[in-house]
């Protein structure tokens, strides 16, 4: 039974000093698991060391969750609207939308007649609530659709204005949906607001 | 699924690139799967501290080998078998005996089982014991990656070599470190303190796997 001695360099070892050994062992295992792994790894915290050092639920999902939704209390509303363009003539359409609540949108500008893609001069930005007439673009330049996400940077009034510089008239249309509760439309001088049931 | 993610990034399991690549190829995949068995032993902690519990004291080529055998047989039965007879064993409490085969190794080389119950288990026999645990949580990692059943024999196959491939890599790098620090004198002093170490290093394991079992 006994090959180990005939294989291996046994060490000159003593019941006292094998004892102490996995005394020593056991310890160190025993507080490395309930200080460390446990609180870190577990969200358990047996002696409240994990809470002290900081380390509790350092591996919780709801900590990284946290960053990735934002709760919102309202139902999210859907939108679609169209503008007919003129030649030289333009529009501004812009949703209430707080600090970071999100909207998904996609745009798209075809010829009025004949329904070919088309090129409009477009500029997507906000005006902020929070600091008087604070404006900033999120995207600008032409084209003839656009897609995305926004995360509103503030809150305030969120869209887009649309110029026609071509020669024949341009229908844009426009789909969202998001946690916004109204809209607003700027043309010809005149604001159009609309409560979005 | 997501939140198991952060302790399946902390326990040894093939990691998430890696799982989505080969369950994405379809039929035989030699060569992917013998790189994940390789680097699966390669960086897998619990298996390293194993061996390096078993060869600790192995001065002759021939003991290591021998020794290396019986794990490999052990693992490799399992490894096969638990894949092919689909056993579903919980792999944390499989992990957990990983963990208590490193101190039962550690309390072995000090000469516990003598010291204290004044007997032991052939240590053949216990490292082609617990060879056959360790290819069992071989095969709890290569049956989450849910492989397809046309190339099944093929690609364990394939994994299997690659584990003994790693394991050679592996044991080539601890029995080189060792035999340098066994030149010394003071090895064995250390070697009494690295073995209670190693014990420690188990416990540790085994209780982070059994509080993986228990809670998540």
């Amino acid at each position: 039974m006994n090959s180990k001695t005939s294989d291996a360099v046994v060490l000159q070892t003593s019941k006292g000093r094998v004892l102490l050994a996995v005394l020593l062992a056991f310890i160190l295992a025993a507080v490395v698991l309930t200080v460390f792994i446990l609180p870190a790894e577990f969200n358990r915290d047996p002696l409240g060391l994990g809470e002290a050092l900081g380390i509790s639920g350092l591996s919780q999902p709801a900590a990284i969750s946290a960053e990735k939704v934002r709760k919102e209390e309202g139902a999210f509303h859907q939108d679609g609207v169209s503008f007919q363009l003129l030649p030289f003539e333009f529009v501004e359409y812009k949703y209430q939308l707080s600090k970071g609540s999100s909207m998904l949108y996609r745009w798209t500008a075809t010829k009025s007649r004949g329904g070919d893609a088309s090129a409009v001069s477009f500029d997507f930005h906000g005006e902020s609530h929070e600091v008087e007439g604070y404006e900033e673009s999120y995207s600008e330049g032409e084209g003839d659709h656009e897609g995305g996400t926004l995360i509103a940077p503030f809150d305030g009034i969120h869209g887009w204005f649309w110029a026609n510089h071509g020669a024949e008239a341009v229908t844009v249309t426009l789909s969202t949906t998001g946690f916004y509760t109204e809209s607003l439309e700027f043309r010809d001088g005149f604001v159009k607001k609309q409560m979005l049931k | 699924m997501l939140t198991l993610m952060p302790i399946f990034a902390f326990a040894h399991n093939i990691s998430g690139a890696n799982a989505r690549f080969v369950e994405g190829l379809d039929g035989p995949a030699v060569i992917p799967y013998m790189y994940l068995g390789a680097k699966h032993m390669v960086t897998g902690y619990d298996h390293l501290l194993y061996l390096v519990g078993v060869v600790f004291f192995l001065q002759r080529l021939k003991d290591v080998i021998l020794y290396v055998s019986l794990f490999t047989l052990g693992h490799s039965i399992t490894l096969m078998g638990g894949v092919l007879l689909e056993w579903n064993v919980n792999a944390y409490f499989i992990d957990t005996i990983i963990g208590l085969s490193v101190a039962y190794k550690a309390f072995e080389n000090i000469n516990g089982f003598k010291q204290i119950f004044g007997f032991q288990l052939n240590a053949r026999a216990a490292v082609l014991i617990f060879g056959l645990f360790h290819g069992l949580g071989l095969a709890t990692k290569l049956q989450d990656l849910s492989l397809s059943a046309d190339s099944l024999v093929i690609n364990m196959l394939s994994f299997n070599v690659g584990v003994e491939i790693g394991q050679a890599i592996a044991l080539a790098c601890i029995v080189a470190v060792l035999g340098l620090w066994r030149r010394r004198n003071s090895f064995q002093k250390q070697a009494f303190a690295a073995n209670t170490v190693l014990m420690s290093l188990g416990f540790i394991l085994a209780g982070f796997q059994f509080s993986a079992y228990l809670w998540t």
